[in-house]
């Protein structure tokens, strides 16, 4: 090994042995990111102008320049604080992957100045010496020097799913395929329970050097790209903006041409920004987002990029993994065939016994050999946990008989206990059979049983009779033509298939003490006596059927990609319906109608299954073609790296992509994807890192759990945000009236911003927790392009007809207040210069009396409170009515979303608290207001329910009608 | 509403698009008919005549906003049947009384030097322009003699025109501008008219007249060393009161109380404020600083 001062200078050369984590935006750019995002930049406009025109009136002396210097403090304020908000929630979010990223420190067991030591993984350097034992994970990039049953699990790596033995022979010139370099992160593995296996190596990369660091460099130059709700928040908030802008300058523009002072049409400008910002409302989404990222943490589906949550929504199409996602990832045996007849076994999660028709002798001979032609153990302890969910020493096919036998027979060990071992072949590729001699429990019976097990067609080579119903009949013609038959017909659902014999080797040629030899095979190993075969699969998981189907009828296409062979991966695809019963491939058609592949019409073929091999050499066009053309597909024997192909072809359809993925390959393609899916138990830290999801149990039912939740919180975003854009029209008319019009301002900047930040803020959050109106799963995923978050019909059905129904419910209650004060409307047109005059101070009212300038303010405040008090009860109906978007209210009821009422109250209360409570509080321009003022917008309120319900009709029975076109948003 | 979003000429048969809009046919065949026609025909506007389409779109708007603005004056009209012609429902926001002086040109400084006429001549132009209405002859002409010292009820029908107590000009003496048309701005000795604001129903002092003083807001009280009252001492009499508004009052003059400030301390500027001093009156509001009080700066050039 390397003496410890050399290995310090290599250390300082080449760094540490550990991946440079993901390049992160510093803290304080993540924060001023949110200090400039959205509105902000508006509202920062609107405090500077505040500033300008405080700056400018104090120079004038004029004695209500302070409130301008407050409003700018307060607006900047707001920035401020729903900036802090925003980077606090999208902190909380990534810390909850920070945990995921811990990992425990490794050691590495290393010869350094001729001693074994160790030490931290990190610290090794190339050209140590290190020492590897079944279980460990490889600490390096190494070579292999000394091997001893070593066999490593690649499948982080390469995907394939087989252990790969390794030794110290180099075998090929790729790093990748030769057996004598095991590398970083993956896994070596206990070859059997009695031959740990060991290896000794050389490193000879670290780091970012190592084939896993090159992946992750790569998958970190894989652009992220903006979610789909990203997008559509840019174009909300593009639209309020533009709205706000082109009025402000407008108005301006008309306001100075009126002749009003140029600080006092900042003023105004300021105002109709103010009004036009819906300041809460990128808080309210994030919160909602939240919530539903909360939700969907509950069902399994753990998202670390809050706006992942609606992306998963907008899927359209899904690239599963086989392994593992779509299927149990255990062998289990599905199929048995004895007795010239095909019996199905269970294959369930949770099986605990087979129903399968057990009372033919032939099944009592087949179980013996099942049981005792088998070297996989459970380990040790594990009595009281469920068989199906025990572990167990030896190879997958072993485990599954094992269980198999377990379950029904009960107490293995017991058995092969009773039945003591005497000789073993174990299973090799050359002979492709495994074969075990045993005394039998019979204290009578003083014969040995030779059992064997292996591929069918050897094993029916070396039999001569076949076991029906419990006797032994010559294997003849006929019976070797059934066994064809059914061997064909499991090897054809993808099953893998075993046969089994056995022979009761003749007491007289064998007595007790027989010396077996397996070197020399001195016992019969033909004429046996067939028995029965067993086909096993990696079954699929029970939801998942459903779950496909679900997806289906959601528009969502699914697609499989599996390192698996072609046959498999098409037997699974058709058992959870990723192909449907009736679909047929270019393949299927052509063996039906007896012709070439070539002259089939690829049209007619629903189904495609894509080798790896083709895809490989296909052109981009020829992938599109597939990709359009057939609505079921499946990729098989695909390598990760073609993941990346598939995903870019899909994503050139205009689809939005989610891909599982668990191994480190797969984590371009994660990164690449629309929104990537990590595997929480089997997937890899690098793949975690790479994907915006992680999916717990691995189950794909809970991704699609997952698109319903996505789908839903874009349903009811678009309310929250319809709810808040109304009201901004009921904020905005006041000042677009005070300017024409010239009647006293009817609401201030700060009753504005009660209402953004105070009132409408938890009714916003509650239509997060909307039910869906209809079978959300039934529709098309939405089109990235064309169905917008905030569409025409949104926009101008909440500012040009909700939102002016609410202006002139407010100035009813406006123009009440003053009337009843002695003000008619008449009087107050016009008004507005000498209202505001500081020296006027015996204005005359319509009565004749005469006012100052503070009982003039003080009833301007009143009109404040009363707008305000009027949007409140009106936003109250507007809340209602956002519950749905198409059906009656009477159809999605009023009490299946509690929370709503929490809203309801707690807007209410709010305003209450600011009226009754706050209102001796002059800053805060409230006073208290008579009771009967809360009444006057009620008839609108009403009115705005009332005219949606009729909107909703007219939708829900002229579907595509004009009507339709124009009113749903 | 909804049928009349399509010109009339494209709408044949408007019994039968009624039938299929109201819903009450239960048909459902007839309904879908019906909307593939409004669907065919909303097509082939927008297909052969966007602007038709167009057009739909603002015939919408405007019979939604027209039936808006209806509503909202049919609410208005309402509102305006509730309010009574001669007083206001309420009258908490326009009491306790305000105060205004004339002078009034722009602001409360009354800034000006004697020997230069042009600086006072706007004062009192000014002034003679508010008196003109309290000229003897018209007062005699429109106004009636009243008792004084007790207030002047008026019974009867709120809607009968009530009369108004006579406040001629020459009981301001010296203030009056009849012998002195200056109002004194000439010699140094402004004259100043106070004024309460007058709100309807409402009596001053509840029995006992206000009466009105003047000092030095702040800073040296020697500046300000005799101030005469007219009419009585600077009191405002009863008999005016209460007042009945514009509409039956039609002849009402607010009362005034004539400042003389016949010895302030000239080249200065003398901050002054007049309080009303009586039962009911409030003048020490921090907010409102013409309630129940005013303050004016003097600046008497010499």
């Amino acid at each position: 090994g390397l003496t410890s001062a050399r290995a310090a200078e290599i250390l300082a050369r080449d760094g540490p042995n550990a991946l440079t984590p993901p390049k992160s935006t510093p803290e304080i750019i993540k924060f001023l990111k949110q200090m400039v995002g959205g509105f902000s930049i508006l509202l920062w406009v609107g405090a500077l102008l505040c500033w300008i025109a405080f700056g400018i009136q104090i120079a004038q002396g004029v004695a209500s320049a302070f409130d301008n210097l407050y409003l700018g403090v307060v607006l900047a304020l707001v920035v401020i604080l729903t900036g802090i908000f925003a980077y606090y929630q999208e902190a909380k979010s990534t810390n909850i992957m920070a945990s995921f990223s811990k990992m425990i420190p490794q050691q590495a067991l290393v010869i350094r100045d001729g001693e074994k030591k160790e030490v931290p993984a990190e610290q090794l350097v190339v050209g140590d010496m290190v020492e590897i034992k079944g279980g460990d994970r490889i600490p390096a990039d190494i070579r292999l020097i000394f091997a001893q049953g070593c066999k490593v699990d690649n499948s982080s790596l390469t995907g394939e799913s087989e252990p790969q033995s390794r030794s110290c022979d180099f075998t090929h010139e790729n790093p990748l395929e030769t057996k004598n370099i095991a590398f970083y992160s993956t896994t070596c593995l206990e070859a059997s329970p009695f031959l740990p296996g060991t290896a000794t190596g050389m490193v000879i990369n670290t780091g970012d050097h190592t084939i896993i660091g090159r992946i992750a460099s790569l998958a970190s130059g894989v652009g992220n790209e903006k979610t789909p709700i990203a997008i559509e928040i840019e174009h909300f908030v593009h639209i309020v903006a533009g709205v706000a802008v082109s009025i402000g300058v407008l108005f301006f523009i008309i306001a100075v041409s009126m002749k009003y002072k140029v600080l006092d049409s900042i003023i105004f400008l300021i105002g109709i920004i103010v009004a036009n910002v819906p300041e809460g409302l990128l808080a309210t989404v994030t919160v909602s987002l939240s919530l539903t990222a909360k939700r969907m943490a509950k069902k399994n589906c753990l998202v670390k990029n809050l706006e992942a949550v609606e992306t998963l929504g907008s899927t359209s199409i899904i690239c599963s993994d086989k392994t593992g996602t779509l299927t149990q990832n255990r062998m289990t045996v599905a199929h048995l065939w004895f007795d010239d007849q095909i019996y199905s076994a269970d294959t369930s999660e949770e099986q605990t016994t087979q129903s399968f028709d057990q009372s033919s002798q032939s099944w009592a001979a087949l179980s013996k050999i099942v049981t005792l032609c088998n070297r996989a153990e459970f380990k040790p302890g594990q009595e009281n946990v469920p068989i199906m969910k025990r572990v167990v020493v030896g190879d997958a096919s072993e485990t599954a008989l094992l269980k198999f036998a377990e379950v029904i027979l009960g107490d293995v060990m017991g058995i092969r206990k009773r039945n003591r071992k005497l000789a073993e072949i174990p299973f090799n590729s050359t002979n492709k059979f495994q074969l075990s001699i045993h005394e039998t429990e019979d204290p009578n019976d003083k014969r040995f049983l030779l059992v064997m097990k292996g591929a069918p067609e050897r094993i029916l080579e070396r039999c001569s009779t076949i076991m029906i119903n419990g006797e032994e009949q010559p294997l003849d013609r006929e019976r070797a033509e059934a066994f064809q038959t059914a061997y064909m017909e499991l090897g054809g659902l993808g099953e893998r298939v075993l046969g089994f014999c056995h022979l009761y080797l003749p007491e007289d040629e064998f007595p007790d003490t027989y010396p077996f030899d397996t070197d020399s095979m001195n016992f019969p190993t033909s004429n046996l006596c067939f028995v029965g075969l067993l086909s096993m699969i990696d079954p699929p998981r029970s939801t998942v059927p459903d779950a496909v189907s679900k997806c289906r009828s959601a528009g969502i296409k699914v697609i499989m990609v599996t390192g698996d062979h072609p046959i498999t991966a098409k037997a699974i695809a058709k058992s959870v319906g990723i192909i449907s019963a009736n679909s047929e491939t270019v393949e299927d058609i052509a063996k039906r109608l007896n012709i070439p592949v070539e002259q089939v019409n690829k049209q007619d073929a629903r189904a495609a299954v894509i080798n790896g091999m083709e895809l490989k050499d296909m052109t981009t066009e020829q992938l599109d073609e597939i990709l359009i053309n057939h609505s079921e597909i499946v990729f098989a024997r695909t390598s990760p790296q073609q993941k990346l192909i598939i995903v870019e072809g899909c994503q050139r359809q205009d689809a939005v992509v989610a891909v599982t993925g668990d191994g480190v390959n797969d984590s371009p393609a994660l990164k690449k994807a629309d929104i990537g899916i990590a595997m929480g138990i089997a997937g890899s830290d690098a793949a975690k890192n790479a994907a915006d999801m992680i999916l717990l149990d691995d189950n794909f039912a809970s991704i699609v759990t997952g698109v319903e939740e996505g789908r839903l919180i874009f349903d009811n975003l678009k309310k929250t945000i319809a709810y808040t854009l109304t009201k901004n029209i009921a904020e905005l008319c006041p000042f677009l009236i005070y300017i024409i019009a010239s009647i006293p301002l009817p609401i201030g900047t700060i009753t504005i911003l009660f209402i953004d930040l105070g009132t409408d803020i938890i009714p916003s959050v509650a239509l997060a927790y909307e039910k869906a109106e209809s079978d959300i799963m039934n529709r098309r995923p939405r089109h990235k392009k064309k169905d917008r978050l905030v569409n025409e019909q949104l926009a101008v059905y909440s500012y040009l007809q909700i939102g002016i129904l609410q202006s002139v419910g407010a100035f009813l209650a406006y123009f009440t207040v003053y009337a009843e004060q002695g003000w008619l409307p008449n009087t107050l047109l016009g008004l507005r210069v000498s209202w505001e005059d500081d020296y006027y101070n015996d204005i005359e009212d319509s009565y004749g009396q005469e006012w100052t300038r503070y009982q003039r303010t003080y009833l301007q405040w009143s009109g404040y409170t009363a707008f305000f008090v009027s949007i409140t009860i009106q936003q109250v109906a507007d809340l209602i009515i956002r519950k749905t978007r198409r059906n009656s209210l009477f159809q999605q009821g009023l009490l299946r979303n509690k929370v709503i009422w929490v809203g309801i109250f707690s807007q209410i209360a709010i305003a209450l608290i600011l009226c009754y409570g706050l209102g001796s509080v002059t800053a805060l321009n409230f006073t208290p207001l008579r009771v009967q003022y809360w009444f006057v917008a009620m008839p609108y309120a009403i009115l705005i329910w009332v005219y949606d319900e009729i909107r909703k009709l007219f939708i829900r029975q002229y579907p595509g009608s004009w009507w339709d076109k124009n009113m749903y948003y | 509403m909804l049928f009349a979003l399509f010109p009339g000429h494209l709408v044949p048969d408007v019994e039968q698009l009624m039938v299929g809009f109201v819903g009450m046919d239960r048909d459902r065949d007839r309904a879908i008919f019906l909307s593939v026609e409004v669907e065919v025909l909303a097509t082939v506007l927008t297909t052969t005549c966007p602007l038709c389409f167009a057009g739909l779109i603002l015939l919408f708007y405007l019979i939604l906003y027209m039936f808006l603005a209806g509503m909202f004056s049919f609410c208005i009209y309402g509102l305006l049947l509730t309010l009574s012609p001669y007083t206001p429902t309420y009258r908490d926001r326009v009491s306790p009384p305000g105060v205004m002086i004339r002078p009034y040109l722009h602001g409360f400084t009354i800034a000006f030097n004697v020997s230069e006429p042009s600086t006072w001549t706007p004062y009192v132009n000014s002034m003679h322009h508010f008196l003109q209405a309290y000229d003897d002859n018209i007062q005699e002409e429109k106004n009636i003699e009243c008792p004084a010292g007790q207030y002047f009820v008026q019974d009867g029908a709120e809607s009968k025109e009530k009369k108004a107590c006579q406040f001629k000009r020459s009981q301001l003496q010296n203030c009056s501008g009849i012998e002195d048309p200056t109002f004194g701005y000439s010699t140094g000795q402004p004259c100043i008219l106070l004024k309460m604001n007058r709100i309807i129903g409402y009596r001053p002092g509840y029995g006992t007249p206000v009466s009105v003083n003047c000092a030095i807001q702040k800073g040296n009280e020697s500046a300000l060393k005799s101030v005469d009252f007219y009419p009585g001492n600077g009191t405002f009499d009863l008999m005016y009161y209460p007042y009945y508004g514009k509409l039956t009052h039609v002849n009402y003059t607010s009362p005034l109380v004539a400042l003389h400030f016949t010895d302030v301390k000239k080249n200065d500027f003398v901050p002054i404020q007049c309080r009303l001093n009586g039962e009911g009156i409030v003048n020490n509001v921090t907010n409102d600083r013409f309630l129940g009080r005013i303050i004016f700066t003097l600046s008497i050039g010499m």
